[in-house]
């Protein structure tokens, strides 16, 4: 059981800054939407708690730990990405690039056993990949390719999980079935997980608590009724959708609207608040 | 290296057997290498005559000491040497294709051999004959000029703290052009050396010796042993960068770590034999063709795959315009090139 904080924290790329005055937690057993639009910073985010870049100020916290200090290989084995559109070997094969996810497992003089094989497996066979291992990544659609990553993910067995839009290439269908399992392992294995999505009706299905990136900063964070407003929703995307009443769970639901610039009120969905 | 024998990758058993078949066939290559030459001598006689070599296999000497003395201290140098080198360089030159994500990378992408080459001709040009303990002027200086070239290079490309890869080439390829203009002018300015420089660019195991293979050696098993141990994160590395360190790999040290193992051996292995060109870059191919891309079964079948088709292309060089030595460089793309063609033609996969 592990828990994120972020403190006041800005991130950058050269001179120009993104993102400025973060702070926020995720504790142990919630999952945490990442929302906001194009080029935001959602992936930013997931880059500096990875460690992938460093924080300009402020300080980012894994498991009460400074992370610029925690050694790559041990963040490795707390913190596990999923990432966006990532570059994957064509020549290997889909067993191959899961079993990589063992990797901060094993030291330099070690050597994939039984056990590391195992548990790869078992991770392909939670997210109905099993078919596709002896297939080379090359082969393989966009979709399949997002179900072999949260694999890797599942066999690198971390406390945290970042995943920076997972659902991007995947139908419906698979969309429900990747995120159920992600929101299951959270609860049962009690992991922090970061999932910046794209999707706001997924977000608010499946996050505990929401954060709203837009320009540079914070603009909304809480649960997701606190964060999927009507002006919450104007005030960052501009016009185009209005928000409604799930009518079987009681979530907020956003509904797009063509050519219509207002966006209509909330509401006129059953059970309603 | 332990592997275990999982139900559901069957490609590791291929591999397996694969560097088996490869060590039993580098033998048999490194008899036949030593039998063959202008004195034919029989397959079995010169197995014995090695094998009685070996500690604690005891072997009745029936042969003449004349013969024991080609086989031992003429022929045999000689094969090991063409054998280290060639396993150095298809080392080397897996190891940058993998680190570099590029197929056309070779050991003397970033200068190696340009740096190696001009300090071979200055020590061609230079009116000394100094000689150090086993070695002359010239293996000393390729050396020095092949790592200080890299050296060179490295520093041009890094960028803070870090060192882009794509930076790193392009600084290669710069430097190595100058270098190589700076060669080719001392070349034509050379006069009656031109022959002897232009033949030790090809490369040549011509005036190989035993001490040239006790001075190589230590370096391309040290090097090459680092290199192997990184297998793993350097399939890893296939990924990218950012993926690479979110699954917990130290990529500027990793890549520190393999620069210099690479460069290295390549450095040791061109420095007494020339830049012999093609092994390093087409064997690594050959092997992914055969066996995959998978870097813990990629860099030990190169080392073999290396050293047996350079040991077998010396052998040609040496014995098909007899007496007269044909530079191995001519031999490795003569012969290789086809043969690469064809395992290309045969399985049309992707490779890398």
């Amino acid at each position: 059981m592990i828990e994120i904080e972020v403190h006041n924290v800005c991130l950058g790329y050269g001179r120009e800054t993104v993102l400025d005055g973060l702070t926020f937690r995720v504790r142990p057993g919630e999952m945490v939407g990442l929302i906001g639009p194009n080029g935001c910073g959602k992936s930013t985010i997931i880059r500096a708690l990875s460690r992938v870049i460093p924080p300009r100020s402020g300080e980012i916290l894994i498991d009460g730990k400074e992370i610029t200090k925690i050694p790559r290989r041990e963040l490795a084995c707390l913190v596990g990405v999923v990432p966006q559109m990532p570059i994957l070997p064509s020549a290997f094969t889909a067993f191959e690039v899961v079993l990589m996810g063992r990797n901060p497992h094993l030291g330099l003089f070690q050597y994939e056993g039984p056990r590391e094989l195992d548990i790869a497996w078992r991770a392909m066979e939670r997210t109905g990949t099993q078919s596709l291992a002896r297939r080379r990544v090359g082969e393989l659609s966009g979709g399949e390719i997002q179900c072999l990553l949260i694999a890797r993910v599942l066999a690198q067995e971390t406390k945290a999980i970042l995943l920076d839009e997972p659902t991007a290439n995947l139908d419906i269908g698979r969309q429900v079935e990747v995120l159920d399992l992600i929101r299951n392992l959270c609860l049962q294995s009690n992991l922090a997980v970061l999932a910046a999505l794209h999707d706001l009706n997924l977000a608010s299905q499946y996050c505990h608590r929401l954060i709203l990136i837009n320009n540079g900063r914070i603009h909304a964070e809480g649960t997701p009724w606190e964060v999927i407003t009507p002006r919450n929703i104007e005030e960052v995307y501009g016009a185009g959708g209005c928000v409604y009443t799930h009518p079987v769970n009681g979530l907020p639901t956003v509904l797009l609207n063509a050519g219509n610039g207002k966006m209509a009120k909330t509401g006129g969905g059953t059970g309603g608040e | 290296m332990e592997i275990a024998a999982p139900t559901h990758l069957p490609q590791w058993r291929g591999r397996i057997y694969g560097i088996i078949g490869l060590i039993i066939l580098l033998a048999l290559v490194v008899v036949l290498a030593v039998s063959v030459g202008s004195v034919n001598i029989p397959f079995l006689t010169t197995s014995s005559i090695l094998l009685s070599k070996v500690p604690l296999v005891g072997a009745n000497p029936g042969w003449s000491g004349a013969l024991e003395t080609i086989i031992l201290d003429i022929r045999l140098p000689r094969v090991i040497l063409a054998g280290v080198v060639g396993a150095a360089l298809a080392t080397a030159g897996a190891t940058y294709q993998g680190l570099f994500r590029n197929p056309l990378a070779d050991p003397y992408l970033i200068g190696v051999a340009q740096g190696a080459a001009l300090g071979a001709v200055i020590g061609f040009l230079l009116p000394t004959t100094w000689q150090g303990t086993g070695f002359g002027l010239i293996p000393l200086l390729a050396f020095a000029g092949a790592l200080f070239s890299t050296a060179v290079v490295y520093n041009l490309a890094r960028v803070g703290k870090t060192l882009p890869m794509t930076t790193l080439i392009l600084a290669g390829v710069a430097l190595g052009a100058l270098l190589g203009s700076i060669v080719s002018y001392l070349i034509i300015s050379s006069g009656e050396q031109m022959h002897g420089i232009i033949f030790w660019l090809m490369g040549s195991f011509s005036l190989s010796q035993w001490s040239e293979v006790r001075i190589v050696l230590p370096y391309v098993l040290v090097g090459a042993a680092v290199i192997l141990l990184y297998a793993r994160p350097l399939n890893i590395m296939q990924l990218d960068e950012e993926q690479a360190q979110q699954l917990g790999i130290d990529v500027e040290r990793l890549k520190l770590i393999l620069l210099a193992a690479a460069t290295l051996i390549t450095a040791a292995a061109v420095s007494f034999v020339g830049t012999i060109g093609f092994v390093g870059i087409i064997t690594p191919h050959a092997v992914r063709l055969i066996w995959g891309a998978d870097h813990r079964f990629l860099l030990p079948l190169s080392v073999l795959s290396g050293a047996i088709f350079l040991i077998l292309a010396d052998l040609l060089a040496r014995t098909v315009l007899a007496p007269t030595e044909i530079p191995i460089g001519v031999i490795t793309a003569l012969c290789g090139a086809p043969f690469f063609l064809y395992l290309l033609r045969r399985r049309k996969k992707v490779i890398f």
